[in-house]
């Protein structure tokens, strides 16, 4: 996004890529399952930190040997990471929203943590450009914790009487029940590579160099200002140094920290690499609906699906165990897990047949909450295969994300045995921090240069021509997808930059 | 006969072959019109007039097509006590083959060989419970026990998981809960499960296909 705006203002720009760029046609293939070599289940210990990985999808994902990174055992993180032109942008859920006002102002309605030093209005009229670029299809509902949006009109089909059923109870409940938000792209990609970097290229501003592995920022050391970046070539190792007016990191949240962190630079406050956070993946309710079972479904019994936004804690008289909130997502129509069962053998597949297209499944994305302990650091003692240091990382949750997580589930069993479905599944555990692909933080922004790495412009409080514009910036993840929050203060910082740039203040 | 080796499939390999000779040294000659061009053999390092190499395509075999697997890794018991829990957790159901159909033991063999120790563990140390609890109960190994002895031992370690990173404590219960998975997945991702599916029409009984990542420019090694 910043090389987009700052291209089209005249700026021209170099861009590092730490990888190298996919050609469809070359690198992606179809293929039966039974001709992988490990049928499919995967070469054991590949990826033991990317529980999305299967052998289909292995060689998109960073090579953990190639570029590893340490935790305690005992404190297991999932960074789940891809070094390619577009990065994650080429494979995400497309899963679309704005931060509300009660992500914006978090510290007032928890009464703990820090708000942002912006509110959802200043961040809107980038949102509805991005939202325009990305071409979101929404539901507009006027819910303050759900801001709408410059969608496209979408028209969803009926709901089935399964949804229908779910959706009396949640409003019963104060609950609002909408429909998923997400970016239509084009030609079926939403990403960099397709919707953003083309235009900037055609400006003829914009020399797009891949496989350069920047290892540190440079400083002027008179000024004190960014003046380059050392980087290795990926494949042959020669070191290099490009010379910058103005720095602009995007690497993704941890790895922008880790470039600052080995450059020793933009951490007068000390809180570079800290307030680490992400979402939590993985509580799960299924019921089945007994109608539904054996193949008898009535039509516009069972299929399609719910989004219910936040619906914990949006009043300061609603008071729980935890803070912050959740969405759910609940889906009808589908099968159940054999593992939800104890039969084996012909047994088991009766069971499964029966129950296939009879079952209605909860789930939920889940904020955690920015602490200061959950933070990373540089190992010295171990280097990725371009010598250059990897992160330590330190996170762990807390009883805010347990008792969240139990709320949930209990909510989910609630409103499905209401409906007087079958509960066969019920379970209130969730995946290692890092699992959500959302992590956010660890350069956080904010008015005071003490307690926080960039100002609202995503700019250094340190080092004023150096901007980070992923997701490191975040004071608050919500429940939300945080794509469209990056591409939008992405695009703010950028245009602030060019500004200030016309100004001659960098 | 296979294709690869009729008197067709000769045939058209060779015409094939063929078409790619005698590309190569025309293309420059159109290009160019040089009188003079050089030829060189198809592949070689002096192609480089900018002619396409048309090289024959060869047909190959599936290694698994013209071969057995060897086990390898457990031990003849704990082997044979992997087969007889294949056999009864995945018997062939309404024409779908199962997974001794479908070589699945065989292929957790060398599955199981290739993982880190701890999944090594609990399989070998699940197979020899299996054995030890049926000699314990009923005087032989678990391959040689009926169906319902097998279930008198199995029944009690079957327990639902409701969610799979959250397997159950008992080690002999996850290796249980992790054999049905491993086996199911083994048999229905089986060439001879695509092959069923195909010949019957069914769906849900192979695995399908999917996209397939190649190594996008993987980094050089020299």
């Amino acid at each position: 996004m910043a090389a987009n705006v700052l291209t089209k203002k005249g700026v021209s720009c170099l861009m590092l890529n730490a990888g190298p760029e996919v050609d469809f046609e070359r690198d992606v293939v179809t293929k039966s399952v039974h001709e992988l070599p490990y049928r499919g289940l995967g070469k054991p210990g590949r990826l033991p930190h990317v529980y999305q990985a299967n052998e289909f999808n292995a060689n998109q994902w960073v090579d953990e040997k190639e570029i590893p990174y340490t935790h305690d055992p005992a404190k297991p993180y999932n960074w789940v990471r891809v070094r390619l032109l577009g990065g994650r942008s080429l494979f995400w859920a497309r899963q679309s929203f704005r931060l509300s006002d009660y992500e914006f102002k978090a510290a007032e309605i928890d009464g703990t943590g820090e708000n942002w030093p912006i509110s959802h209005d200043d961040l809107a009229p980038y949102y509805s450009q991005v939202e325009a670029i990305f071409r979101v299809a929404g539901r507009k509902e006027g819910w303050p914790q759900f801001p709408d949006g410059n969608f496209i009109e979408t028209n969803y089909p009926p709901d089935s009487r399964s949804i229908k059923k779910v959706t009396e109870l949640a409003n019963a409940r104060g609950f609002g029940v909408s429909k998923m938000r997400s970016s239509q792209g084009s030609g079926g990609l939403a990403s960099s590579i397709n919707l953003l970097l083309p235009d900037a290229q055609a400006t003829g501003k914009l020399e797009l160099v891949s496989n350069a592995i920047v290892r540190e920022i440079s400083v002027d050391n008179k000024t004190g200002l960014a003046n380059g970046a050392h980087f290795v070539d990926r494949h042959s190792g020669r070191e290099r140094h490009v010379k910058a007016r103005v720095v602009v990191l995007a690497a993704g949240t941890l790895e922008s920290t880790r470039l600052l962190l080995n450059s020793g630079l933009c951490n007068s406050s000390g809180v570079l690499g800290h307030y680490l956070h992400d979402q939590i993946y993985g509580v799960s309710v299924v019921a089945s609906v007994p109608e539904a079972r054996d193949g008898k479904a009535p039509p516009g019994l069972m299929g399609g699906s719910a989004f219910l936004p936040r619906f914990r804690n949006l009043k300061k008289t609603d008071k729980r165990n935890f803070i912050k909130g959740y969405c759910a997502l609940i889906g009808s129509g589908g099968n159940a897990n054999p593992n939800f069962f104890t039969a084996y053998g012909e047994e088991l597949q009766q069971k499964v047949d029966s129950y296939a297209g009879s079952c209605v499944s909860g789930s939920i994305y889940g904020e955690r909450v920015a602490r200061f302990e959950n933070h990373v650091r540089i190992n010295k003692d171990v280097v990725d295969a371009w010598g250059i240091p990897v992160l330590h990382i330190d996170v762990k949750d807390s009883d805010n994300e347990l008792n969240m997580a139990k709320d949930a589930a209990n909510t989910f069993e609630e409103l499905f045995h209401e409906a007087g479905w079958e509960i066969i599944n019920k379970t209130d555990k969730f995946y290692p921090p890092g699992y959500s692909i959302h992590e956010v933080g660890t350069c956080r922004m904010g008015d005071n240069p003490k307690t926080s790495v960039l100002n609202k412009w995503c700019q250094s409080h340190d080092i004023r021509n150096l901007f980070v514009v992923d997701g490191a910036s975040f004071v608050t993840c919500g429940w939300q997808n945080p794509t469209m929050t990056i591409l939008s203060l992405s695009m703010r910082a950028s245009e602030y930059l060019a500004d200030q740039l016309d100004k001659r203040n960098l | 006969m296979h294709e690869a080796l009729s008197d067709n499939g000769h045939a058209m390999k060779r015409r094939r072959f063929l078409k790619g000779v005698v590309a190569a040294p025309v293309a420059p000659a159109l290009l160019g019109q040089q009188a003079a061009a050089p030829t060189a053999p198809v592949g070689g390092r002096g192609n480089r007039g900018g002619a396409a190499r048309e090289v024959p395509k060869l047909q190959f075999t599936a290694p698994d097509l013209v071969s057995e697997p060897v086990a390898r890794f457990f031990t003849a018991s704990q082997f044979a006590a992997l087969q007889k829990l294949s056999g009864i957790l995945v018997p062939p159901i309404n024409g779908a083959p199962g997974a001794l159909d479908c070589g699945a033991p065989e292929f957790l063999d060398f599955l199981i060989g290739a993982s880190p120790a701890d999944r090594q563990k609990l399989y070998r140390n699940g197979l020899d419970t299996l054995n030890a609890q049926s000699k314990k109960q009923f005087g032989k190994s678990f391959a040689g026990v009926d169906a319902k002895q097998a279930d008198i031992i199995l029944r009690p370690l079957m327990v639902p998981v409701a969610w799979a990173y959250d397997p159950p404590k008992d080690p002999v219960k996850h290796f249980i809960s992790a054999a049905r998975q491993d086996v199911a997945a083994a048999t229905r991702n089986s060439r001879e499960a695509s092959i069923a599916a195909n010949a019957t029409g069914r769906r849900g009984i192979g695995g399908g296909g999917g996209q397939y990542w190649n190594p996008v420019d993987p980094t050089h090694k020299g």
